[in-house]
């Protein structure tokens, strides 16, 4: 839940309680005033009859008068006191309708006798009023309610864009792109310091990992000439005559190790550059000619091997870097015959959306793992790094890269 | 040939100098910029190995002055900057081609050796050795002037053995030079026997010597002694 709609909701379900509950007051308080008044009014009139009833000797007109209606009858002889506000109807002949008012029971005694006095007077006007002030406040609530739920709709949503846009910016911040988060005005305080904390942080992400990479790209290229230097010197070494067959054979393990180590150095070159994004030949390739050319190129593998490669191939054109498809491919057909079974097969289905290069083999112990730098099967040759540069130029251009397993197979498939 | 290496590490230049020196190679060397700049503008080479990263300039500027000066001088970039980059612009600005630290000294001597002749002959592009000659335009050899008939990888490798005359070829350079160093299965020797075994039968039945030895078992050695 956003906190904006958590926001709303809390404000909104408190401001509508509080409403309510002021409303039932107001009601109510508004209802006994005007309730009190009425029956100060009613005792008022009261008076009037009594005295008049003792100035006299004779009670008053029954007058009916705005809304007002006096009315005697003897009163049975036991209810002497009687003294009772109570709340009534009555029949309005000026209205000619049965209206609501408040009664008031009463007796005087007129010559030793005792008369039942009812003076009801009519609630229809505070009633009215009443009504009046609780529609008022019902408005204001729905209008308060209404300008809550805008304010909170629009102006919050207004004032945390801020939040929202560095939020984004951070999402989409990457290390390798050597950017900073950005900086994002706001008046808001509280946004201001998290958009320079984020850009600080973003700072010294960016200033480890650019001393990072200075280091290693360092390292290769110091690891590089003293590389070349032994290569050649081997090379030269090699030229002078006579050697004894052992140590011919420490030669062959020395030049293997050192022709290991030359490809090492390369792939993690290349990684690095893919990572860094500094392959920069992208062009039109034209994958079914660059396939059949790899095939060919594989035939003697294939050949030695025994193995029967079966190819189902659609046109298919993608811009990229020749130079890197044509790295993804080596790898690809080489774990393709290099984890094969004598007399396997390999199958390869180019279509327009995906490329799959699968082949017959034994079953993988770390398939989690299997795109890790220097991940690789015990008894592979390899260095570990074939799948890992495939994986890293797949993601330089947005490919989908799957391993699966079935019933033997190991399919690797590049979605486009 | 008329070579000037150009390279600022002295340990890797003296393998060069050394590989290339004899049969009538003349080597020189340059460690910085400025000779290097010097030796250009006095002699012509039938090819320059140029190292990108010199010290007092750029290596990529020397070859702009190599061109401004209409020399037809031959220009093998070896750098150690595996950058394909480099290695395009390098070869826009008229490299002849393009190796990169570290190489097998056989794989830099062929491809000077291949400069050379497409410089020299004006695209003939011929080798004769002995009985044997070799027409590698036409991808054609004959022994005796008698055709014989070679596989792609057959043929590849015999320029290779003679650009090398004389030197130990490592299996490994052999295969870098064949299948290139990206195919990650090269570790296999295999093919390399039977290439030469083809090779060395080919060569038998067409009359010729046996002019390729098996080396302890590291490579081969193509030489008339």
């Amino acid at each position: 839940m956003k906190l904006s709609a958590h926001y709303n909701r809390v404000n909104i379900i408190t401001s509508m309680i509080i409403l309510v509950i002021t409303g039932v007051i107001y009601y109510f308080f508004i209802h006994l005033i005007l309730t009190n008044k009425l029956d100060r009014d009613l005792a008022v009139e009261e008076n009037e009859i009594r005295q008049y009833t003792n100035t006299f000797h004779e009670l008053p007109l029954p007058a009916t008068y705005l809304d007002q209606q006096v009315s005697y009858c003897p009163a049975k002889v036991d209810s002497a006191s009687i003294r009772d506000f109570s709340y009534t109807t009555y029949y309005n002949p000026k209205e000619k309708e049965e209206e609501p008012g408040r009664m008031l029971l009463t007796t005087v005694n007129l010559k030793g006798k005792t008369i039942l006095v009812t003076i009801i007077k009519s609630r229809v006007e505070s009633e009215d009023l009443v009504r009046v002030i609780l529609m008022i406040t019902l408005a204001v609530t729905i209008v308060l309610m209404g300008t809550l739920f805008m304010i909170n709709r629009f102006f919050l949503k207004r004032l945390w864009q801020p939040f929202y846009n560095i939020l984004k910016r951070m999402k989409n911040f990457e290390v390798t792109r050597m950017e900073l988060v950005g900086p994002e005005p706001s008046r808001i305080d509280e946004f201001e310091e998290l958009n320079q904390s984020a850009n600080a942080m973003a700072e010294r992400v960016r200033q480890d990992y650019k001393e990072l990479k200075s280091f290693t790209d360092n390292a290769s290229h110091e690891m590089m000439t003293p590389l070349a230097v032994i290569n050649s010197k081997l090379d030269s070494l090699l030229q002078t005559d006579d050697f004894t067959a052992e140590q011919g054979t420490l030669l062959e393990d020395i030049y293997h190790a050192t022709g290991r180590l030359s490809r090492l150095h390369q792939s993690l070159l290349l990684l690095a550059k893919i990572e860094n994004n500094l392959i920069s030949d992208v062009q039109q390739v034209d994958l079914k000619e660059l396939i059949s050319q790899k095939i060919r190129q594989f035939q003697e593998f294939f050949e030695r091997d025994g193995l029967t490669v079966e190819i189902r191939m659609e046109e298919k054109t993608t811009v990229m870097s020749r130079y890197l498809a044509d790295i993804i491919l080596n790898n690809l057909f080489s774990n393709a015959v290099r984890h094969n079974i004598k007399g396997g097969s390999i199958a390869v289905e180019l279509s327009a959306s995906r490329l799959v290069i699968a082949n017959t083999g034994k079953a993988l112990d770390n398939k989690t793992r299997l795109f890790d730098r220097f991940s690789k099967s015990s008894e592979s040759e390899g260095m570990g790094l074939g799948l890992a540069i495939t994986r890293q130029v797949c993601n330089l251009y947005a490919y989908q890269l799957d391993y699966r397993e079935e019933a033997g197979w190991h399919y690797f498939s590049i979605i486009f | 040939m008329k070579i000037l290496v150009i390279e600022d590490e002295p340990a890797l230049a003296g393998s060069i100098l050394s590989y290339f020196k004899g049969e009538g190679n003349v080597c020189e060397h340059a460690a910085d910029f400025n000779s290097a700049t010097g030796k250009i503008e006095l002699y012509t080479y039938d090819c320059i190995l140029l190292d990108l990263g010199l010290p007092g300039g750029d290596g990529l500027q020397l070859l702009s002055r190599i061109k401004e000066m209409n020399k037809k001088d031959g220009v093998l970039i070896i750098s150690a900057r595996h950058s394909l980059d480099d290695r395009l612009s390098g070869l826009d600005m008229g490299a002849d081609d393009y190796l990169v630290k570290p190489f097998h000294l056989s794989e830099l001597k062929s491809r000077v050796s291949a400069i050379v002749r497409r410089k020299n002959f004006d695209g003939g592009n011929i080798i004769i050795f002995n009985e044997v000659k070799i027409d590698v335009a036409a991808m054609k050899v004959t022994i005796n002037e008698k055709p014989i008939v070679l596989t792609k990888k057959e043929f590849d490798l015999l320029v290779y053995f003679l650009s090398n005359k004389n030197k130990v070829v490592t299996k490994n350079a052999m295969v870098e030079h064949l299948w290139g160093d990206q195919i990650d299965l090269s570790d296999d020797f295999d093919f390399i026997y039977t290439h030469v075994k083809n090779l060395k039968k080919k060569f038998a039945e067409a009359g010729a010597r046996d002019y390729l030895r098996s080396v302890y078992g590291i490579g081969y050695k193509f030489s008339d002694r």
